[in-house]
């Protein structure tokens, strides 16, 4: 630590690789906080946990007494002694007039502000819920019970929810309209899991209860791609090795991601943003292959079309931070990482011993991709994305976990069961207390100044928060 | 190195757990559990090897094991902060196999055990969480998983607590509004409570100087405290105040009466104040109001009112007590008392008071009571026997003592008594004491009930004198010998022990008895020796020649006494032993079934089965356990083969392979 210090001190360290290494740090002493209580008002296991995406404040939660809560995470509603205690701002539930009928699988913010959050439910139904008044303000009936859904953070052009059910298809619902905007056929079974690609906004990534991993670009018709476990690649992408180059091939596919991105918007309004299922063959993030695949058929070839990436079903799946990597979790108790680019698996075994099978499960991973934190029955595992190897084992819950949620803020992670508890796992406070004292020296200005260098990541601002937090003077 | 001492040390905490746990108790060894605590104390690293192996033991398919190790980790676990950082990690597991919460995890075998194992751990973990629980989230979340989820019922140990020490705080609070509200209530009538009493105190003061004024011109006899503060009860004091009034009504004429009548009721008023009164001192000490001003002057008011009260009570009493006084004196038949609780007899007969209280229910009137009370068995009781007898000034002194009639007058009264007491003769109670001692004649016709008699005339004034009446009553009593103790004959015996016969002069087996000390060496034999070695003394030859008889006697009966044993014992060895049970068997059956002669040769034989032992008995023994053995065995089968029942049984036998077995053991049934 002292080394780091004096590193960055003399320059040698780049400000956002010393805030990486804090970070890490604090994420593997990770350990079940006794100093942060959420209060969860919720009388059925909890399915689900998201963090609003602008401030990082807000934890939504919803549970399967067809209850969803909002809690604050940063204040603390009142205090017992050591133990700050944290009771929900609001909570919807049965009671509420159009509150849902069964349990609440899925709720989610909506990506660009905190005034509306969407939940899906087993009674067949989406609500969109404007969170100032906490009336329902759009509703979509579906034809099955509703497993996952979600919205592109990612997305300027549309308002999509795309929603995993009971059905063999993939309904996007325009919150917009109010009305189904897609129905995106392929699955033979029921979609446990939805994933919007966090690299494009169009490219949405659907796990069924087949087996089945698909891609699809929401601009035209039929998926693109199936993923198959058999197709495997050894390690990570076989043309560039070690980390460094790695940084900066994603730094770099961001920038055309970005720049991509600009030119669709601008084509989009040239368009004068019509229905985007036209496809254009010009949006860079495609890959060649795929391209090529596309043009042998609008669908797929039927032999690609059968590949299955997971014996049973696919109950969870994560999108790497940077959009290259895709988790995928299965009813066969594996977790598997496919590479988005070459669509293979790259045959990292992870440690797990069990996974649940019947219910959709709820990855997270940690900061710049380090540790993929994975619900294993009772306890939640940390694993090492690249290795596979577990390097924690967080147990308190006293039944199956279904969702974990790392706050890339406060390096916290918070997990919801079917014991109706939401904990929190924070760094331990030894090593935050060694830190403080440590870091409680003239040394920290340097630091700081050091924080106003570009950035690449725009988002990575808010990231370096704790350690603000960490130094009052930095304030 | 190190691993290879952590090692060393692990052991020795491991088998002290195994040890430990490895019992049927309902509870830890003290001195395990003792040892446990002083080894883990040491280091960390036996603690983390104990709680490694506690966990291990936990997992252990036997309840008691479980039972047993979660007893220890609850002694550490309260201790130790390090074990309780170690056991929390792994609070889940401990919970599921010691509560058995998880259906797929039941507890393992013995049921009973289980089940306290459950119960323990359940009570544990709620004690756990109160005292730990803030510094835990682990156990914060057992408790509420158990609690809220699982609806585990808890013993809720702090919570009762609390809410009886909120049940007892709500009480108190509402006692003390209730002491308020009474002071308010005093505050807004303080003076008129006070002018009622004033009232009242005035009127008897008034009644009182009106008797007063007539008593005085009569010269009373002066009053005595000591009686009238023994009666304490109320109802005393009304059967007193009842007794003033005919006093009264007897003694006054009419137009005192009416004074009396309104001194009574005031009276009863009074007292009643006097009870409000204390009631109002107590709240004023009780309650704490802001009002303190008031609080002192109304308690000092109060009290003073008390002391008057009390002051005119007394003297109230006095009077009262002037009244009953000059009621005896005027009729002799005015009897009051009254059997309470305080134990206060009034002219009533004491001894019978004492000794059988029904009895005591008698008409006073009838008798006169006067009489010795030295065979009185005087309990410290607070008994008062006034003395109507016209001829007696009647006195009851001396606190507790009850003295009465000529001995009564003396002020030296416990030694006189005592030596009266002395020299009394002891009697048996009846009714004659009523008259013990009279002097009067009695009435010989009045029986207490008006009868016509169609006998002709009767006399009713006949008397019977007095003299005749003692006459008659004269007790006759049976001469009781008193039984003189016969010393034992205290000789040594051989199989040890002393001889226990008791003869007047000479035991038949040791010859005279002579005082013998414990080991029943006589106390003079040496003297006597002494006495008898001079050759000239004719005494001391006649004595020698005694003993020499006497040694010789003994000398043959010990001969015959060891050959007789020695038969005997032949004889038991050979036929006794085998048959015995069986024959008894038979004999209790027979004496069961039959008279008090068979029963009772049981008990002689089992008697000189018990004194074959003493010497003394020997031969007497052996004799008749000789004899027996033929005896009982021909008494029986004279009964059970007798003339009646032995065709039938011989047939029996014949019948069936009885009879070679009656061949083979004729001396068995």
């Amino acid at each position: 630590m002292w080394k780091d210090i004096r590193d960055r001190e003399a320059g040698k360290l780049r400000p956002n690789s010393f805030a990486n290494r804090v970070k890490s740090d604090r994420v593997s002493s990770l350990q079940l906080s006794n100093h942060k209580d959420i209060v969860s008002p919720h009388r059925g296991s909890v399915n689900s946990l998201q963090v609003d995406l602008t401030e990082g404040r807000y934890l939504l939660s919803g549970a399967s007494d067809a209850s969803a809560a909002v809690f604050d995470i940063q204040r603390a509603s009142h205090s017992e002694g050591l133990i700050a205690k944290y009771q929900c701002l609001f909570a919807v539930d049965k009671q509420h007039e159009h509150g849902h009928k069964y349990a609440i699988s899925s709720a989610i913010w909506y990506p660009i502000d905190t005034g509306l959050f969407v939940t899906g439910s087993y009674d067949h139904h989406i609500n969109v819920w404007d969170t100032n008044t906490t009336q329902v303000v759009v509703n979509f009936k579906l034809p099955g019970k509703v497993y996952r859904t979600a919205m592109s953070s990612l997305a300027t052009s549309h308002m999509l929810i795309a929603a995993g059910t009971e059905d063999v298809q993939v309904r996007l619902c325009d919150i917009s309209s109010g009305a189904f905007s897609h129905t995106l056929s392929g699955h033979r079974d029921g979609v446990m899991s939805v994933e919007w690609s966090a690299s494009s906004e169009w490219v949405l990534i659907t796990g069924g209860c087949d087996g089945a991993i698909r891609f699809w670009d929401i601009r035209r018709a039929g998926c693109f791609r199936v993923l198959d476990q058999s197709q495997s690649q050894l390690g990570r992408r076989p043309p560039i090795s070690g980390w460094t180059a790695n940084k900066l091939s994603t730094s770099k596919s961001h920038l055309a991601s970005q720049s991509s991105n600009m030119k669709s918007r601008i084509l989009h309004k040239k368009l004068s943003n019509g229905n985007a299922t036209k496809p254009s063959s010009t949006t860079g993030k495609l890959p060649a292959k795929g391209s090529t695949r596309q043009r042998l058929h609008p669908g797929l070839l039927s032999s690609q079309d059968r590949a299955v990436s997971h014996y049973g079903a696919v109950t969870g799946l994560k999108v790497t931070g940077d959009g290259m990597y895709l988790l995928s979790a299965g009813s066969d108790s594996r977790l598997k990482l496919w590479d988005v680019e070459s669509g293979c698996n790259t045959l990292v075994n992870y440690e797990t011993v069990r996974l649940h099978t019947n219910k959709p499960l709820q990855l997270a991973t940690s900061q710049d991709s380090a540790l993929v934190f994975a619900p294993c029955m009772a306890n939640i595992k940390a694993f090492d994305m690249w290795t596979g190897k577990a390097s924690l084992t967080l147990s308190g819950h006293y039944e199956a976990v279904n969702c974990c949620l790392y706050s890339f803020q406060d390096q916290e992670l918070y997990t919801g069961g079917n014991d109706r508890q939401i904990l929190v796992w924070s760094p331990s406070r030894d090593s935050t207390e060694l830190w403080t004292r440590r870091i409680g020296n003239p040394v920290q200005t340097k630091i700081t100044g050091a924080t106003d260098c570009p950035l690449p990541q725009g988002r990575s601002v808010s990231t370096l928060m704790p350690s603000i937090k960490l130094c009052p003077p930095c304030t | 190195m190190i691993m290879e001492q952590d090692r060393g040390e692990g052991a020795k905490v491991r088998v002290l757990i195994e040890k430990a746990t490895n019992s049927t108790d309902s509870e830890v060894h003290p001195r395990l559990l003792k040892a446990i605590k002083s080894v883990v104390r040491s280091s960390d690293s036996e603690l983390r090897v104990a709680a490694q192996t506690l966990m291990d033991l936990m997992k252990r398919d036997h309840s008691q094991v479980r039972y047993l190790t979660l007893l220890v980790i609850d002694e550490l676990f309260m201790r130790s902060k390090l074990f309780r950082s170690l056991v929390v990690e792994n609070l889940d597991q401990l919970l599921t196999l010691s509560v058995g919460f998880r259906r797929d995890v039941p507890l393992p075998a013995p049921a009973a055990v289980a089940s306290i194992l459950r119960s323990k751990a359940i009570e544990f973990l709620e004690k756990w969480n109160d005292s730990f629980g803030i510094y835990h989230r682990q156990l914060r979340l057992g408790y509420d998983y158990l609690r809220n989820i699982l609806r585990f019922k808890f013993p809720n140990i702090q919570a009762n607590a609390a809410r009886r020490q909120q049940e007892r705080m709500k009480r108190e609070r509402r006692s003390k509004e209730i002491l308020l509200s009474k002071f308010e209530m005093l505050k807004g009538n303080f003076s008129s409570i006070k002018e009622e009493i004033q009232s009242t105190l005035d009127e008897i003061k008034e009644c009182l100087d009106i008797v007063h004024s007539k008593e005085d011109s009569k010269a009373m006899i002066p009053l005595d405290d000591d009686i009238t503060e023994d009666f304490r009860p109320s109802e005393l004091r009304q059967i007193r105040l009842d007794a003033l009034k005919e006093g009264e009504m007897v003694h006054e004429n009419n137009d005192n009466k009416v004074i009396f009548d309104a001194l009574r009721e005031v009276y009863k008023l009074m007292s009643k104040h006097l009870v409000s009164i204390k009631e109002w001192i107590s709240v004023l000490v009780r309650v704490d109001s802001t009002d303190t001003r008031f609080r002192d002057s109304a308690l000092r008011e109060f009290i003073d009112i008390r002391n008057s009260l009390c002051a005119v009570k007394k003297r109230c009493e006095e009077s009262g007590c002037t009244f009953t006084e000059s009621a005896n004196h005027d009729d002799k038949d005015e009897d009051f008392w009254e059997e309470g609780p305080v134990g206060a007899t009034e002219n009533g007969d004491s001894v019978a008071y004492e000794r059988k209280k029904e009895d005591v229910a008698m008409n006073g009137g009838t008798f006169t009571y006067e009489r010795k009370n030295e065979d009185l068995v005087v309990a410290p009781t607070s008994n008062v026997i006034k003395n109507a007898g016209t001829e007696t000034i009647s006195e009851a002194h001396v606190g507790k003592a009850v003295q009465n009639g000529e001995v009564g007058s003396s002020d030296s009264a416990p030694s006189l008594r005592n030596k009266l007491l002395a020299d009394a003769p002891v009697i048996e109670w009846g009714s004659f004491l009523n008259t013990w001692d009279s002097k009067m004649d009695i009435l010989a016709n009045q029986r207490g009930l008006e009868l016509e008699s169609h006998w002709g005339r009767v006399d009713y004034d006949a008397t019977i004198p007095a003299e005749k009446i003692a006459e008659l009553n004269v007790r006759a009593s049976l001469y009781k010998e008193d039984q003189p103790e016969i010393q034992p004959c205290r000789a040594p015996l051989r199989k040890g022990g002393l001889c226990q016969r008791r003869d007047l002069r000479v035991c038949p087996f040791h010859g005279p008895i002579v005082p013998r000390d414990d080991e029943g060496r006589p106390f003079d034999t040496s003297s006597s020796l002494d006495e008898t070695t001079p050759p000239d003394q004719e005494m001391g030859s006649v004595e020698k020649l005694v003993k020499q008889a006497v040694k010789n006697v003994r000398a043959r009966d010990k001969e015959a006494v060891a050959k007789r044993e020695r038969d005997k014992q032949a004889l038991k060895r050979a036929k006794l032993a085998k048959i015995r049970e069986h024959n008894e068997a038979v004999l209790r059956d027979a004496a069961v079934a039959s008279t008090s002669r068979s029963s009772g040769l049981g008990e002689c034989m089992e008697t000189t089965g018990e004194m074959r032992g003493s010497a003394g008995k020997k031969k007497k023994t052996l004799a008749s356990m000789l004899r027996k053995k033929t005896l009982t065995k021909d008494r029986i089968s004279q009964r059970l083969l007798g003339i009646r029942s032995r065709d039938s049984t011989q047939r029996q036998l014949t019948l069936s392979q009885g009879a070679n077995y009656g061949d083979a053991f004729p001396n068995q049934w």
